[in-house]
């Protein structure tokens, strides 16, 4: 049996007989894979079976198999659509503005300056701050009775008198978004950075012999070279974005009328608040189809044009 | 037969695997007698919220000396304590008795983990003694589930040093009046926003909402169950009408009141921010503190505002011990319970005392008529409150009428649309109509 054969159908050399080595890399993994089966791959499998019964903690008597149904309830509620869409307003505008507040950091530390360190190490600070923290401080920052801003606002006489901030159904997802941006930003620039640092300097001395500008430079040698750097950003913001619940949970709980309900908090509530795990783990799944397709399409089409 | 070490390990042999199977059995065997020993001398399984535990603890103490029971407490935070009992249901994990939210009720009775207790005169005999509102919570489809825990109900509070300021002697009767009297506070400067309504979605809302509804005279739910909240003779039209009025034409109420929550309002209250407020009963003692408001001795009980057709009505909710199905199933196991539930919800040694020790130590209040009467509890009700205003009050509580299997989903959704009309994304007849509907709609798949 050759290393390739090995390689490519485990299985089958579990059954013969294989090398001694491969043998005991197996054992030594089995645990592992066992504890992984266990804790991830069985939930996932068990999640998707559940999402076709009609699974009601409060309801344990009567479980009936519904099939599709609730997926078909889900997608033909008029709240689920709105969820979709305030979902898809947040995940475009948080990696929007990601992107570009972490790109012009990023230029800013790749340049020589007194300072740049550490300014670089104070970059880290919200990043490195636990995201139930983060949720807790912008919750007192926007509060509505002693809230930062508004002192600050009213101090600057920008204001006449404190605003509700979450209060308002027109800027709350906005707020939201601004404190999803302030926490993920450095990690996006510092990956952005270390794409930037390893552009050969060799191009840009070329460039500026052929009499390129700096702005000329940076579109045609920095933004294409930043490609692999900007799609891990986008890629991974947009994934998280999609998928937040935190912010959600600490500032707003989905209101005021259902102003910031995104499809993260619609799961949690049918969940665990009514207890509902069938359409709960259907609306689960295609949040995880959602979260699958919106990477697949950022990888196809932004990847090529980048 | 032998191998090379290293290489595999010797396979069980047919001597040794009955040896550790004979081993094994015996272990079981060994097992099972110390669960048998175990069920014999069972404790009493209690769960609570994580509230008051010290004092629990230390009523426990005193009837385990007494009773020569054993009991073993386990707690949960409130946040998650219905999804930490579900769960435990389900899982057949060992409850005797606990502490019940009245808003649960109909999901658990429903689903067959609490028992009726109608056939415990031990417990059904303190009735008598108990608000009616009280019992009414405990009831379920004409059956009776508990015993009394703690009660309490909305109250409209004012801060009578801003009223005087603004010159006025007496607090409103009426919501109009409310209106009439911010307005003026507000013109006087003393107020940007002179009545406070915390309107952020959470468990609280409901009942603020429901404390609005039944002073105009209101119900949400009649009592076949059918959503009457549409129907602008039920008072709900009115209550949110009022909210909304407030908010955008009077500006009296703070639009930020949709991200205000009770605890929230209640420091805001306590900074004294506002003449007026709609407040859980039970913080009067709270604001009155001179350690914990800034108002201290300022905070004053009024009777709820009521509305052409209301009668100073407010919302009652109630926590009591229920009896769990599986401990119901077993005679000296639920005899033990009812023991239990009892010396903590009834009289212990011949006096409510843990209803006093309740309300003493952490001023949770009582459903129990006669503690009016009490000299202790009058003196300490009287250092923050008037005592006889309060009797009064809670004489016109009413339970909350919402509360169905189905109120979970519902409370939701409503919340939000009395929201959407407050913010002006709905008129108030939309929203409640929406409610309704989802009223509707539920029953109906239930």
């Amino acid at each position: 049996m050759t290393e390739d054969r090995i390689g490519r159908s485990g299985f089958w050399f579990l059954a013969s007989g294989f090398r001694y080595d491969t043998r005991t890399a197996w054992l030594f993994l089995s645990p592992v894979m066992a504890v992984l089966g266990a804790v991830t791959v069985f939930p996932i499998l068990y999640s998707l079976y559940i999402s076709f019964f009609s699974l009601k903690l409060t309801r344990p008597q009567r479980v009936p198999f519904v099939g599709l149904d609730n997926y078909l309830q889900v997608v033909q509620d008029d709240v689920f659509w709105d969820a979709v869409a305030r979902t898809a307003l947040f995940t475009v505008v948080s990696v929007t503005a990601v992107a570009l507040i972490a790109l012009l950091i990023a230029l800013l530390l790749d340049q020589s300056f007194r300072g740049r360190r550490l300014l670089g190490a104070l970059l880290l600070v919200p990043w490195a701050i636990p995201s139930v923290a983060n949720g807790l401080m912008w919750k007192w920052i926007y509060d509505s009775h002693y809230g930062a801003l508004n002192g600050l606002l009213l101090q600057l006489g920008a204001i006449a008198h404190y605003l509700p901030w979450l209060g308002d159904p027109h800027k709350t997802l906005l707020l939201i978004a601004n404190a999803f941006v302030w926490k993920e930003v450095p990690l996006a620039a510092i990956l952005i950075l270390v794409t930037m640092k390893a552009i050969p300097a060799d191009l840009y001395r070329a460039a500026t012999v052929d009499g390129a500008n700096k702005l000329q430079r940076f579109l045609h040698i920095t933004l294409p070279s930043l490609r692999p750097g900007l799609m891990l950003v986008v890629v991974y913001v947009a994934m998280v974005a999609i998928r937040q619940f935190d912010l959600i949970f600490l500032l707003t709980e989905g209101g005021p009328a259902q102003a910031s309900q995104v499809m993260a908090w619609q799961i949690y509530v049918e969940t665990f608040r009514n207890l509902s795990f069938g359409t709960g783990a259907a609306l689960s799944y295609i949040l995880a189809l959602a979260t699958f397709a919106l990477a697949y399409f950022i990888i196809r089409t932004l990847g090529q044009r980048l | 037969m032998s191998k090379p070490a290293g290489s595999r390990r010797a396979p069980i042999g047919r001597r040794d695997f009955l040896k550790y199977s004979a081993a094994g059995m015996a272990g079981a065997a060994a097992l099972g007698r110390v669960r048998a020993g175990l069920a014999a001398g069972r404790p009493i399984e209690f769960s609570i919220w994580s509230a008051a535990v010290d004092t629990v603890k230390s009523h426990l103490t005193a009837f385990e000396a007494k009773t020569g029971l054993s009991v073993n407490l386990s707690t949960a935070p409130w946040a998650q304590y219905r999804e930490t009992l579900v769960t435990k249901f389900v899982g057949g994990a060992p409850l005797d008795t606990l502490w019940v939210s009245d808003s649960w009720l109909p999901e658990w009775a429903e689903a067959g983990w609490l028992s009726p207790v109608g056939d415990f005169p031990q417990l059904t005999a303190y009735n008598s003694d108990v608000d009616d509102f009280c019992v009414k919570s405990m009831t379920y489809n004409g059956q009776q589930y508990g015993i009394t825990y703690y009660s309490d109900w909305m109250g409209f509070l004012y801060n009578e040093e801003m009223l005087s300021k603004a010159g006025i002697t007496t607090p409103p009767e009426s919501w109009d009046q409310v209106t009439e009297q911010a307005l003026k506070i507000r013109q006087a400067g003393l107020a940007e926003y002179p009545v406070l309504l915390s309107f952020a979605q959470e468990t609280w809302l409901i009942e603020f909402i429901s404390a609005m509804v039944f002073s105009q005279g209101g119900r949400l739910v009649d009592d076949k169950n059918v959503a009457v909240m549409a129907d602008p003779e039920h008072g709900a039209v009115k209550a949110l009408r009022w909210a909304v009025d407030a908010v955008q034409k009077h500006k009296i109420v703070s639009p930020a009141c949709v991200e205000t929550g009770e605890l929230a309002g209640l420091k805001a209250f306590g900074s004294g921010q506002f003449a007026f407020g709609l407040i859980p009963k039970y913080r009067l003692r709270t604001l009155n503190d001179p350690a914990q408001s800034q108002i201290p001795g300022k905070a004053k009980l009024m009777l709820m505002p009521r509305g052409d057709k209301g009668a100073h009505a407010t919302v009652g909710w109630m926590r009591f011990y229920g009896l769990t199905s599986q401990a119901r199933k077993d005679k000296a196991r639920s005899a033990a319970a009812v023991q239990l539930m009892e010396w903590f919800g009834g009289k212990a040694d011949g006096d409510y005392r843990f209803q006093k020790l309740l309300f003493l130590d952490v001023g949770a209040a009582f459903g129990v008529k006669s503690l009016f009467q009490d000299p202790e509890m009058r003196k300490a009700y009287q250092a923050f409150g008037d005592v006889d205003l309060i009797a009064k009050q809670q004489a016109l509580a009413m339970k909350k009428d919402v509360v169905a299997p189905w109120f979970g989903e519902w409370n939701d959704l409503n919340g939000a649309a009395w929201q959407a009309a407050v913010v002006g994304k709905s008129t108030p007849e939309e929203a409640l109509k929406r409610s309704a509907d989802k009223w509707t709609e539920l029953k109906k798949n239930a």
